[in-house]
């Protein structure tokens, strides 16, 4: 009983630590987004009346539409065509197995030890001949086939009943139509949980932005939100409001896909 | 409706031959059981049927037409798997439309003929809920109407009730033999239960290793199997093999000697050519042959009964290392260590050389 005692103390201590070194960051991003940066350096940990300063300022330094638009147009367009290319070879290398697309399959798997460093320069020679520079093409293409999440959706479609298929076959199903009425309805919560997944990553993609995009109108906010800290008195209330809404995009893809992700992340097929 | 034909029909996954080369006639309307141990070929054959597999050899014929290379949507099959594999994003009533939806019925048409596959089948309550919604045994009544409702010529069942409780098993199985009479249809029906076999199929097809071992009706497989694997799979609780001897040839009369049994000897209305006097041979002894009467006795020490109610299983031996198994209706009081006496008419006897071939 006693011993029951302290390793429940301990337990619950060790998820309480956990929680508050999770959250203290966005209660500190959200009350520092009230408060002027004078108090910010200060140290100061309630709510401040600077809110709407703040934000006039944050207006009056960068074009929040434009980044908005910016971000969002990538983050949208990069995740749907991931979806749809890590689905669909995801489904290919678990549905028609073979030794050779297994070995494929090993390759693309080895090249995720690649860093992107190693890359990046490649990288940004072919974009730059195929003329690509300071365009939001140029962000996008790099992340559409990522091994990552093919290798997700490939370990997703093991629970994909083989026998739906058969029985969507006997049905009159081509291919394509097997995968698009039953395995991707069935496989919407690995879906949603890869949604989530890719729109972080390329919301708050940094590098690769940074290298390509080269004018502030085809900046993204992640970029913007970086150079408010480059200044030579950075004014800690702004970059803490710019944060803040640029957090907001995930915020509401996680809560309204939540149930899904959690799913997703499990692997259950219903 | 339609018949099948199987001529030759062969499946190779890579140098590894699964089926062996089968040939078999269906006819029309029969409930055909393919029925055989895990991994013997039967659903590797129901799904070369089907379509879901390719054939490396051979011919199927479905209504005198070749289909080997027919779209398994167009063979007029309709199939039900182990699984059940209803979609699970649709309602009951989408699970069973989606074929015809597919195949482009009007949807009025869709409607009043997935209403009254249901109302057959008792699913009127069910339409609106999804298959997570529902029991084992519902599902697979949904399974059933979803097959039901493209009117297939063919009706393929993969091991349809091996995922229910024994209960519900045998309740499925007399609505299944129900269906089957109402509907009039060809049924192809894979199982590794053979009681399910015997009691659903008008013929039965034992496959073995991709073979087939042996095509009959029930009783005439289980009364006249063809060698001993038919005879050791057909038949619950299996029959008795026992070690025996020729010990007299003469024209169409074999009598054999049981070294294990006091050399008791029975005789076989059989010839066989290649079989000497000396000659080592097997004797199948079912546990239901065994009686209070006949002019055969062995005496026997029991080991351990199992009381069913109606009947009772004794497992019984006399020390010769071979266990028996005898099945009688007026065991209640046995126990064991006790004494046992098994008695048998051999007209009942089954022989078989050793290589495992029915004498006849």
């Amino acid at each position: 009983m006693n011993g029951r005692l302290v390793q429940r103390t301990f337990v619950y201590t060790a998820l309480s630590i956990t929680a508050f070194v999770s959250v203290f960051p966005f209660i500190w991003l959200m009350v520092g987004a009230t408060n002027t940066s004078a108090d910010i350096i200060r140290g100061k940990t309630g709510l401040g009346t600077a809110l709407i300063t703040n934000y006039i300022h944050l207006t009056q330094q960068v074009d929040l539409p434009t980044l908005f638009w910016n971000s969002s147009k990538i983050a949208i367009i990069a995740t749907a065509l991931t979806l749809v290319v890590a689905s669909l070879s995801g489904y290919a290398f678990e549905v028609f197995r073979s030794r050779l697309s297994d070995r494929l399959f090993g390759a693309l798997l080895a090249m995720l030890s690649i860093p992107f460093a190693a890359i990046m320069i490649p990288l940004f020679i072919t974009m730059a001949q195929l003329h690509l520079i300071n365009t939001h093409t140029a962000v996008i293409i790099p992340t559409i086939a990522s091994i990552f999440i093919i290798f997700y959706f490939r370990q997703a479609t093991k629970s994909f009943p083989a026998e739906l298929r058969d029985a969507a076959r006997v049905d009159g199903l081509k291919e394509w139509q097997i995968f698009w009425y039953i395995y991707v309805p069935v496989m919407r919560s690995t879906y949603a949980a890869a949604t989530i997944i890719i729109f972080m990553a390329n919301w708050n993609a940094y590098l690769w932005p940074l290298i390509v995009l080269q004018t502030n109108e085809m900046k993204t906010l992640t970029l913007a939100v970086a150079s408010l800290l480059t200044a030579y008195t950075p004014d800690f209330g702004v970059v803490m409001v710019a944060t803040t809404l640029a957090t907001l995009p995930t915020l509401f893809i996680f809560v309204t896909l939540q149930k899904q992700f959690v799913q997703g992340l499990l692997g259950s097929v219903k | 409706m339609s018949g099948l034909k199987l001529r030759d029909v062969r499946k190779s996954f890579g140098a590894f031959e699964v089926i062996k080369g089968v040939n078999l006639d269906i006819e029309p309307r029969e409930f055909v059981v393919f029925v055989g141990p895990s991994g013997c070929g039967k659903s590797t054959l129901l799904r070369m049927i089907a379509g879901l597999e390719d054939i490396s050899a051979g011919e199927i014929s479905i209504g005198g037409k070749r289909v080997n290379e027919t779209d398994p949507s167009k063979r007029g099959i309709a199939m039900v798997f182990q699984s059940y594999a209803l979609y699970p994003h649709l309602t009951v009533r989408d699970n069973m439309g989606f074929a015809l939806r597919f195949a482009g019925v009007a949807k009025e048409a869709v409607i009043s003929q997935v209403d009254g596959v249901a109302k057959t089948l008792g699913l009127g309550e069910l339409m609106h809920r999804f298959p997570k919604e529902l029991s084992g045994g519902q599902r697979q009544r949904v399974a059933i109407g979803r097959a039901i409702v493209r009117k297939p010529e063919v009706f393929l069942f993969d091991e349809p009730l091996s995922n229910l409780d024994a209960e519900l098993r045998v309740h499925m199985r007399i609505e299944l033999a129900r269906l089957h009479k109402s509907l009039a249809t060809t049924v192809i029906y894979v199982t590794h239960d053979q009681v399910e076999a015997m009691t659903l199929a008008d013929k039965i097809v034992v496959l073995r290793e991709g073979v087939v071992a042996q095509v009959g009706s029930p009783l005439d497989v289980y009364d006249n199997p063809d060698n001993m694997f038919v005879a050791g799979f057909i038949g619950s609780p299996k029959i008795n093999f026992i070690k025996a001897k020729v010990s007299s040839i003469a024209k169409s009369k074999i009598k054999v000697m049981l070294p294990n049994y006091g050399d008791a000897v029975i005789e076989f209305s059989a010839s066989h050519s290649e079989l000497k006097i000396g000659d080592g041979v097997v004797v199948g002894l079912r546990p239901q042959h065994f009686g209070t009467s006949g002019p055969l006795k062995f005496n026997l020490n029991v080991e351990l009964v199992e009381h069913l109610g109606g009947e009772s299983f004794v497992y019984a031996s006399n020390g010769s290392g071979e266990l028996l198994t005898i099945a009688t209706q007026t065991g209640r009081n046995i126990k064991s260590g006790q004494k046992f006496a098994a008695q048998f008419d051999s007209p009942k006897a089954l022989l078989f050389t050793e290589a495992g071939l029915r004498v006849r």
